[in-house]
């Protein structure tokens, strides 16, 4: 591992258009990626994660831009490049052979009318020119590596896999050209519990062994104990905390992601601290004014008295600063956010 | 099957099961229930038109036999035994017997006498003119179909872009002019006011003189002939195909694996046959097959218009003769060519998606 992060991103702003004007689903988000390590960005609903993750591959829809801000890339030679300017043929080559995506929702995620093999061999072909036979092991290998039977998978169409072997089907075509970075949206969301296991499992394994960086998006604060080494809260299309996983979910110094861990339910022990976050996130086309969240903050509602939120925190929108050696917090009180609960799952 | 373990009979005879395994396969195929409707469906057209015809008022053969009555002075049962031997018809006989004879002479691919020329067979008829027609017309539906999915895949992409606000006007207009109408201003502005072309000229299937051989000459001709049709048919067809085709495009490209597949860094020429054309065309091919199946039907007014000698110009020789063994001939041969369109592209859709392809064995 270097120092330097394979992934730079910084104040990046994501618009969609809409018909009712342009709204920014992300707002200023920067963060590093360092090689090998595996960052979770959680936050509820709508709060910009698959925005941002898309943003990082440059998929966003037609509608969606990405007006400012820069998402820098540092190739394995140590060269850099700014993926927001990249030229298009360029963009097509770093696109999963540098950085892959798996997408959330993958049940449409491959394409109905070709069978799994050609659409690994598709994938292939773009990037390298490979013989048949040397594609055909690739592709082997890569199934083997996420624990399903090529000989099944490979000649059939997707409809023919369950939910749980096509989502790994993804992630094995997405390590089909062995990226460094790895995005993964949602991986285990719609699937059963069990799959679910078996999928982190898988995806725990594969880091280890193959090392690259890895961004994954979940609601599920307990996947992101276990598989993160960092994690960022979003809130309102902003990053809101950053920082080691056990220092975020040991001692959380936004109100927002305490706020998330208690409406966790303890795996073991009694129930009673469960308590979930009143109201919903804000708009986006219309964010009130000063820190998005202050409308639901408990803690900002008690240091204004009772009176409504706290007069800083409607008249400005805290920065991302430093709190500890590797922690960054967006909030004007962060020094008297009290967690005193035990950590949820400790990696398990 | 019902056969309890005990059965001794199922116990002897290992291989009736196997069989019967076999038969249910069959049956239980896709391709063969979709066979066994079509058929079933011509049987049941057949049947229809064999029945409407007798009720329609003005029997020809009733007419014929008073005709020459009255002019020859001749007896009915000589009139009628005359008659009869014309047109191999005979009004007397019980409507059963009439109803089976017509189905027997079906299975056998006789369509009876025309009418309209006496001893002349209505299968000979149709052979005559049925080629012309779906020649044109079939040529016409080829070129429309793949001009106007490549035109509504442009528009698609370019979306809200020049290319596709002046197609979709354009697209649109087409669409409503109906094609006899539009046969109707070629012919009077283009080939009599601005005199174009020579209208007349190109009457028919071909000119006369001209022997039907396989030579350069003659395919040339033929296409003189055909080409006012062919573009008729190609210019009232193409807009709905582009029109369809651009918004099944539209679709496709949102689709998650579209975008997957830009992300795993596919060429975007990959991306638009294998990915979004193939997908996109998919539905349109129900509607192919409907609009082939019109091949026949659609012809009629154009072909009177430009006088190409094809099925559509004879039914309506046939409808003005009176002529109905002819006009039931048409008829049935109008319906295969629905049902047999409708059968291909079913087959064909089967092929082109595994989703369905796999749905017609299981459930
Ligand atoms: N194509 C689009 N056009 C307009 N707005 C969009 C579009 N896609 C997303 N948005 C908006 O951007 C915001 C962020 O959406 P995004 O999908 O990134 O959220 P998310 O955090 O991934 O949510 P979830 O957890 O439900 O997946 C939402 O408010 C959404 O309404
Ligand atoms: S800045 Fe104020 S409103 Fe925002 S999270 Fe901190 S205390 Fe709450
Ligand atoms: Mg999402």
């Amino acid at each position: 591992m270097t120092d330097e992060p394979v992934l730079a991103v910084r104040d990046l702003v994501v618009e969609y258009r809409t018909p009712a004007g342009p709204v920014r689903a992300v707002r200023g988000a920067s963060f590093d990626l360092y090689e090998g390590e595996s960052l979770a960005l959680v936050g509820e609903s709508g709060c910009g994660k698959t925005t941002l993750g898309l943003a990082l591959l440059r998929l966003l829809p037609r509608l969606g831009s990405t007006p400012h801000g820069e998402v820098r890339y540092r190739r394995a030679d140590g060269s850099t490049v700014d993926l927001l300017t990249m030229r298009k043929e360029q963009l097509r080559r770093f696109r999963w052979h540098e950085a892959a995506m798996v997408f959330q929702g993958a049940m449409n995620a491959l394409n109905p009318v070709l069978r799994v093999q050609d659409q690994m061999y598709d994938t292939i072909r773009a990037h390298r020119s490979m013989s048949a036979s040397a594609a055909r092991k690739r592709c082997h290998e890569v199934l083997d590596m996420v624990r399903l039977e090529p000989r099944r998978v490979m000649p059939s169409y997707p409809h023919e896999l369950s939910g749980g072997m096509r989502q790994r089907v993804l992630i094995a075509m997405a390590l089909l050209l062995s990226p460094r970075v790895l995005v993964l949206d949602e991986p285990t969301t719609a699937l059963d519990i069990l799959t679910q296991r078996s999928i982190v499992d898988v995806l725990q394994e594969l880091r280890r062994e193959l090392g690259f960086a890895m961004v994954f998006v979940t609601h599920d604060l307990a996947l992101a104990a276990e598989l993160a080494d960092r994690v960022a809260t979003m809130y309102a299309g902003r990053i809101v905390e950053l920082g080691d996983s056990r220092d975020v979910f040991a001692a959380p110094r936004h109100p927002y992601t305490a706020g998330l861990i208690r409406a966790v339910p303890p795996a073991v022990g009694e129930a009673t601290e469960i308590s979930s976050i009143p109201g919903g996130p804000p708009s986006l086309a219309a964010l009130p004014p000063g820190c998005p969240f202050s409308v639901r903050c408990g803690l900002s509602a008690e240091v204004g008295d009772g009176d409504g939120p706290a007069g800083v925190c409607v008249q400005a929108d805290p920065e991302l600063t430093r709190t500890g050696e590797r922690h960054e917090v967006a909030c004007h009180y962060s020094d008297r956010v009290e967690f005193t609960r035990e950590v949820v799952v400790d990696g398990v | 099957m019902s056969v309890t373990e005990a059965d001794p009979v199922a116990a002897a005879a290992p291989t009736r099961p196997a069989v019967l395994r076999v038969l249910s396969a069959v049956w239980r195929s896709y391709a063969f229930r979709r066979i066994l409707k079509a058929v079933l469906t011509v049987y049941l057209v057949a049947t229809f038109t064999f029945f409407l015809v007798r009720l329609l008022p003005g029997n020809p053969v009733e007419v014929y036999i008073n005709t020459l009555m009255q002019q020859n002075g001749m007896s009915y049962d000589q009139a009628a035994n005359m008659a009869k031997a014309l047109y191999s018809f005979d009004p007397g006989k019980p409507l059963v017997v009439q109803y089976l004879d017509y189905l027997n002479g079906l299975l056998h691919g006789d369509l009876g006498n025309s009418i309209g020329s006496p001893g002349t067979t209505v299968g000979s008829i149709l052979v005559a003119y049925l080629p012309w027609t779906l020649f044109s017309v079939g040529i016409a539906l080829i070129i429309s179909f793949c001009l106007g999915i490549l035109l509504g895949m442009a528009m698609a992409y370019r979306r809200n872009g020049v290319i596709d606000h002046v197609l979709s006007v354009i697209g649109s207009l087409l669409h409503s002019i109906p094609n006899y109408l539009l046969a109707i201003m070629i012919v009077v502005f283009l080939g009599i006011q601005l005199n174009l072309f020579d209208v007349s000229q190109m009457r028919g299937a071909y000119s006369p003189g001209v022997t039907p051989e396989f030579s350069a000459d003659f395919f040339s001709d033929v296409m003189y002939h055909a080409g006012l049709p062919i573009t008729t048919y190609v210019l009232t067809t193409i807009g709905s195909w582009m029109l369809v085709m651009k918004s099944s495009t539209v679709e496709t490209l949102g689709e998650d694996y579209v975008t997957v597949a830009k992300a795993r860094g596919l060429r975007d020429r990959r991306i638009a046959t294998a990915y979004v054309g193939r997908n996109a065309v998919l539905p349109l091919f129900s509607q192919l097959a409907i609009a082939a199946g019109f091949v026949v039907g659609g012809s009629i007014l154009i072909e009177q218009v430009f006088q190409y000698q094809g099925i559509g110009y004879l039914l309506f020789r046939a409808v003005n003769d009176r002529d109905y063994p002819l006009m039931q001939g048409i008829f049935l041969v109008i319906t295969i060519a629905v049902v047999l369109a409708n059968l291909v592209a079913d087959l064909l859709y089967g092929r082109l998606d595994p989703r369905i392809r796999i749905g017609g064995g299981e459930r």
